[in-house]
């Protein structure tokens, strides 16, 4: 159980970590936008599951596992709308992408 | 859809977020519940009509929540990982070749529920951001997403690659 644990909590913050690394590193606003979404899927649901494993170990309450997955629904629920408005916000006040992109659709059929 | 007051609309978000108080608080005293009711019918009261278009009880349906419930656990989370793999070897010093691409809905998602969890879903991957969602003449509706890494541009192809099974099981939830 300790073990299982630990191992979660390892993934969790390894991809915490790629996702910080990846908003640090990456060139253009869309790119990090795209690194932002490691912490908040799985980052979060690793963090979550063992936090509920290490609930169960501790032998606390229903309301304590209910708590932890209804604070991991919340994450899932608002981080897309966030993304998605900020993505096309970005995309909409002219910033240029760092990278060139390969194709894009949106630009054509918006007549920009 | 007009924006008027309706009962079924109060009442399906007032359980809606009474059984989120309920389990937010999980407890049964009298004083907890009494209060959770009140909130929740005077948020039901004002945010009813922008949450429920038509349909109330939809969604309280025990096949319909499984199914959510089987999807997200299963099929969603096992999408989740693949996504994430890829943005680790992404972010770790990989090339990568960004791009928005068009790619066509399926028949079986119309509604505007539908719509919203496929472009959710297509979010939460990392690697693709849902920009836009259009709607042609035909009724056909367009997802413009930002895709980290384009390995596909063919359009159909890369809606399937993108979005193609869980679109398929969001269909036979929300249609």
């Amino acid at each position: 159980m300790r073990i299982a644990i630990d191992i979660l909590l390892a993934v969790g913050l390894f991809f915490h970590f790629i996702g910080v690394l990846g908003v640090l590193r990456l060139p253009d606003v869309f790119a990090r936008l795209q690194a932002s979404t490691c912490v908040a899927t799985m980052g979060t649901i690793c963090l979550v599951l063992s936090g509920v494993l290490y609930a169960v170990s501790q032998g606390s309450g229903v309301g304590t596992y209910v708590k932890l997955c209804l604070l991991l629904v919340l994450v899932l629920c608002t981080n897309p709308v966030s993304n998605h408005a900020l993505c096309k916000a970005a995309y909409q006040m002219g910033v240029k992408p760092a990278k060139e992109l390969v194709l894009d659709d949106y630009k054509e059929d918006e007549g920009k | 859809m007009e924006k008027t007051f309706r009962w079924d609309r109060w009442l399906s978000t007032f359980v809606l977020c009474f059984l989120f108080w309920m389990l937010l608080t999980w407890s049964v005293a009298v004083r907890e519940l009494a209060l959770g009711a009140v909130v929740s019918a005077l948020v039901a009261a004002f945010a009813g009509r922008f949450l429920i278009h038509d349909h109330p009880f939809y969604l309280y349906n025990p096949v319909r929540l499984v199914m959510l419930l089987v999807y997200v656990v299963f099929v969603f989370l096992w999408e989740v990982i693949k996504a994430n793999l890829s943005m680790v070897k992404i972010v770790l010093g990989g090339d990568y070749k960004p791009g928005i691409i068009r790619i066509p809905g399926g028949d079986q998602v119309k509604s505007l529920y539908g719509l919203a969890a496929v472009s959710n879903c297509i979010t939460l991957t990392p690697g693709t951001i849902t920009m836009d969602v259009a709607e042609d003449e035909s009724g056909k509706n367009y997802y413009y997403v930002h895709w980290m890494d384009v390995t596909e541009t063919d359009r159909e192809k890369a809606g399937e690659i993108i979005k193609g099974r869980m679109e398929r099981w969001i269909g036979r939830i929300w249609k």
